[in-house]
């Protein structure tokens, strides 16, 4: 009876194994970069807002602080969203006539929110609070990237779970003396490892154990 | 034996494909996790007509431990004001007419006034009202600037004789074209910041601080924001 296989097959037969390990190790390593990429994480990606809102000018040109307009950054979990009167603070009187701000004045006129569309979306098993990380010394570029730079603010990390535990794992890496918190032009260089040390030890930062309990940030 | 060991193998493989099958098809689509049905800050929120998940207190709603009953500290103004006073006024150099007195004003603070006050108040100055009265009080700020009105300078003599009252009910009310910053800033910082206008008005006005050193030399604590700032300011 003749063979069914010739002898090249045993070739097949190897080289297909080999190649059954290595399309698995590239499959997963597709699905974790996938995973990682800005499609699947919000990264980079602008919104369009409803007024063309720049933070650039405002915080860079014009030097306003955080948190003339994120008010509840030092006090709640939220950073807190300026409310329409904020905008007219100054916009009463300056571009009160330009047609980029007409949805700012109808917002005014009719008392409804300005339905801005969010950037940085947790998923919501995730408990996070502004007010214990601004207060512990981590500054907003930490987190925010420089958004004294951006006309259109994006999202500067994934904010998935790893980048989380980066900073929770070894918070001295990362944070800064309370006073520069809100400072943009602040450079993580200014201070040495030993400084960064001992302002895990002034802010009372809990051992990397409590850092990294699961109840932490899923409660 | 081999029959049944090789229909166990494929039972486990029919179930481990079944659950694989099942996972792959429910984590590509599903959120229900992250998008759960409950309201977070500035979530919209089809229930309500105005689409707000964060609502307002319904109104003459007091909660426990605002009844902000103490009249001094919440809005900077006397007890019995007298209803016939009239608040007297000038023409600055600009032609326009500027208040003078303010008889419903407290004319002292209604807290103790410290170096973590004043400290507090330059913090919070910074941030809410440099922007326009610029960070010396000069009216100088960036928004002025870019050509909101000028606002005036703390540095004359109308405003360094005005109670403290009025600089809070400023705050607090507005003045002009300047907006109310009571939703910004809360009592306790509006009074840091008026002890911090008043450290201002002393780094311009030289016979203040020569006064309040004095002062304080005298009682042994500070009885303004100037002395405040002298007496405790060399101290670390």
């Amino acid at each position: 009876m003749a063979q069914i296989f010739n002898k090249s097959a045993n070739n097949i037969a190897k080289i297909s194994m080999v190649a059954v390990a290595v399309l698995a190790g590239t499959a997963f390593y597709a699905y974790t970069q996938i995973a990682r990429s800005s499609y699947l994480t919000g990264r980079y990606m602008e919104r369009q807002q409803p007024v063309q809102f720049s933070h650039k000018h405002h915080v860079g040109d014009d030097g306003i602080d955080c948190r003339y307009c994120h008010q509840t950054v030092e006090t709640t979990a939220s950073a807190g969203m300026p409310s329409t009167q904020t905008c007219m603070n100054c916009h009463s009187q300056l571009w009160a006539d330009s047609p980029y701000l007409e949805p700012v004045r109808a917002s005014f006129r009719d008392n409804k929110p300005i339905e801005w569309r969010r950037v940085h979306d947790l998923p919501e098993y995730t408990y996070f609070n502004h007010s214990i990380h601004v207060a512990k010394g981590v500054g907003c570029s930490t987190c925010h990237g420089q958004i004294d730079n951006m006309p259109s603010v994006y999202q500067e990390n994934t904010l998935q779970m790893e980048w989380c535990l980066e900073c929770h794992r070894a918070p001295e890496k990362f944070i800064r003396p309370k006073s520069e918190v809100y400072n943009m032009q602040w450079e993580p260089g200014s201070i040495d490892d030993t400084k960064r040390r001992s302002l895990k030890d002034d802010y009372k930062i809990r051992s990397k154990e409590m850092m990294t309990s699961c109840s932490t940030c899923h409660r | 034996m081999y029959r049944n060991r090789s229909s166990i193998l494929a039972r486990i493989g029919l179930l481990a494909t079944v659950i694989a099958g099942t996972m792959a098809a429910g984590c590509g689509v599903r959120f229900d996790m992250q998008d759960q049905p409950r309201y977070k800050a500035y979530k919209q929120n089809e229930f309500f007509a105005d689409k707000l998940s964060t609502r307002a207190y319904p109104e003459g709603t007091v909660a426990r431990g605002r009844l902000n009953d103490n009249k001094a500290f919440y809005t900077g103004k006397i007890d019995n004001p007298n209803p016939n006073a009239v608040a007297q006024t000038t023409t600055d150099a600009a032609g326009n007419t500027v208040v003078t007195s303010f008889p419903d004003a407290i004319d002292e603070f209604p807290l103790p006034v410290t170096k973590e006050l004043v400290e507090r108040g330059r913090e919070r100055y910074n941030i809410y009202c440099g922007v326009c009265h610029g960070p010396g009080g000069n009216g100088d700020g960036m928004i002025v600037r870019r050509g909101f009105p000028r606002p005036p300078t703390y540095h004359e003599d109308r405003l360094r004789k005005a109670p403290v009252g009025h600089f809070f009910d400023v705050i607090t009310n507005g003045w002009g074209r300047m907006s109310s910053y009571a939703y910004q800033v809360q009592p306790a910082d509006r009074w840091a910041i008026v002890a911090y206008i008043r450290a201002l008005q002393a780094t311009q006005d030289p016979d203040a601080i020569l006064n309040s050193t004095a002062k304080a030399d005298q009682s042994g604590t500070a009885k303004t924001p100037a002395a405040a700032a002298t007496t405790h300011g060399g101290g670390k």
